[in-house]
């Protein structure tokens, strides 16, 4: 007997698998509060090669701009407001965050295990 | 002095600052008016005022990811302008400098729009606070100059060579900003999540660095990363073949059929 292998339907079916597998994995959501021009918490621990969702929440009045060249994110957090930052998968290391309005008090890092 | 208000103004004044200066090169080239960089000039300002007053609900479009999505098509639309920047400038038919002004001054715009939404915002946590206002205003304004003289200097250099070399010079920076937008644009999808984020398939931090200064104008020319994904890669690959493509396209195949239609 022989078995019917059409590529691609072997094709569908793993990009399908993929996409369901990415809605169906829950992704981490990870809370840093902005206050009084500081992050907390300064440091976050996230899982390796795992896409997170940071909820940012500057409890200022004044605006923020999250920002990081190793992570490769910039977005401005208006003051008294939330917003949402994806980052990774990352591999372990060190990603050194900074709010770009307050560059010498909001400093930050993701530590990646 | 407040050195985050001159970072931050110099920043985004030196992306727009190269692609303006780069634009008047073309303008006067074909003996544009300036009239056309009024215009965006207005538009842009207005623009990013109306975009930063109302940046509190554009965050919250798409699960709190307007912000990016809407940066994201601005630089996209960046993008098809000076693609048909390209065109016009290149195309061996004679051209219409109207249709050129208005493609000139709609890129323009929307890159004063986007740069210039983020210095409202950082000026405009300062509105209460007189004492820090002053000196913020002051410091941003030599953050513009800088920017600024980084922009004329970029306009002599392309300008200083010889016609032939300034053409190709014009259209080689063209091509890479335009895919640089499209890199900028497809980062900022996938910090939104609407692209998928893979691990970084390099990093070249060693040999130029992105926060230094050469890796800051090396990011408003072409648009470089230091760590950047596949998905990134890709598009940029793909948005800098595309301009030579459409532009061999039409050259080769579209315009001997329409010089042949025109002449039956």
């Amino acid at each position: 007997m022989s078995l019917d292998i059409n590529p691609m339907r072997h094709l569908v079916i793993v990009l399908l698998a993929f996409v369901s597998s990415q809605v169906l994995a829950e992704t981490p959501v990870i809370n840093i509060e902005i206050r009084d021009h500081l992050f907390y918490p300064a440091e976050v621990e996230v899982p390796s090669n795992t896409k997170v969702k940071l909820l940012v929440i500057n409890q200022d009045p004044t605006p923020e701009e999250f920002e990081s060249y190793e992570l490769n994110r910039e977005k401005v957090v208006l003051g008294n407001s939330k917003t949402v930052i994806f980052i990774g998968p990352l591999s372990p290391g060190e990603y050194p965050f900074f709010g770009e309005f307050n560059m010498s008090t909001a400093q930050g890092k993701v530590i990646v295990k | 002095m407040l050195l985050d208000a001159v970072i931050i103004v110099l920043r985004e004044t030196l992306e727009a600052g190269v692609l303006v200066s780069l634009l008047l090169v073309v303008g006067n080239r074909f003996r544009l008016e300036l009239r056309w960089l009024w215009y965006a000039l207005t538009c842009g300002f207005t623009g990013a005022l109306v975009y930063a007053t109302n940046l509190g609900s554009v965050s919250e479009w798409f699960g709190y990811v307007g912000q990016e999505v809407v940066n994201a098509s601005m630089q996209y639309t960046i993008y098809l302008c000076l693609l048909v920047i390209c065109w016009l400038i290149s195309s061996p038919l004679r051209i219409n400098p109207r249709i050129l002004a208005l493609f000139l001054a709609v890129t323009a715009a929307l890159a004063f729009i986007r740069e210039g939404t983020e210095i409202t915002v950082f000026f405009m946590g300062f509105l209460h606070d007189e004492g820090v206002r002053v000196k913020a205003v002051t410091s941003g304004f030599i953050g513009l100059m800088i920017g600024v003289s980084v922009g004329v200097l970029c306009y002599y250099a392309i300008t200083s060579v010889t016609p032939r070399i300034s053409r190709l010079i014009q259209m080689v920076i063209l091509i890479l900003m335009a895919a640089g937008m499209v890199e900028q644009a497809t980062q900022l999808l996938i910090q939104a999540d609407w692209l998928p984020a893979t691990m970084p398939l390099w990093d070249s931090n060693g040999i130029l660095h992105e926060q230094s200064l050469s890796g800051q104008v090396a990011y408003a020319i072409f648009g470089y990363e230091a760590t950047p994904t596949l998905v990134e890669v890709c598009f940029y690959i793909s948005a800098i073949a595309f301009i030579p493509m459409v532009l061999l396209g039409f050259r080769y195949y579209l315009l001997p059929v329409v010089t042949e239609g025109n002449k039956l």
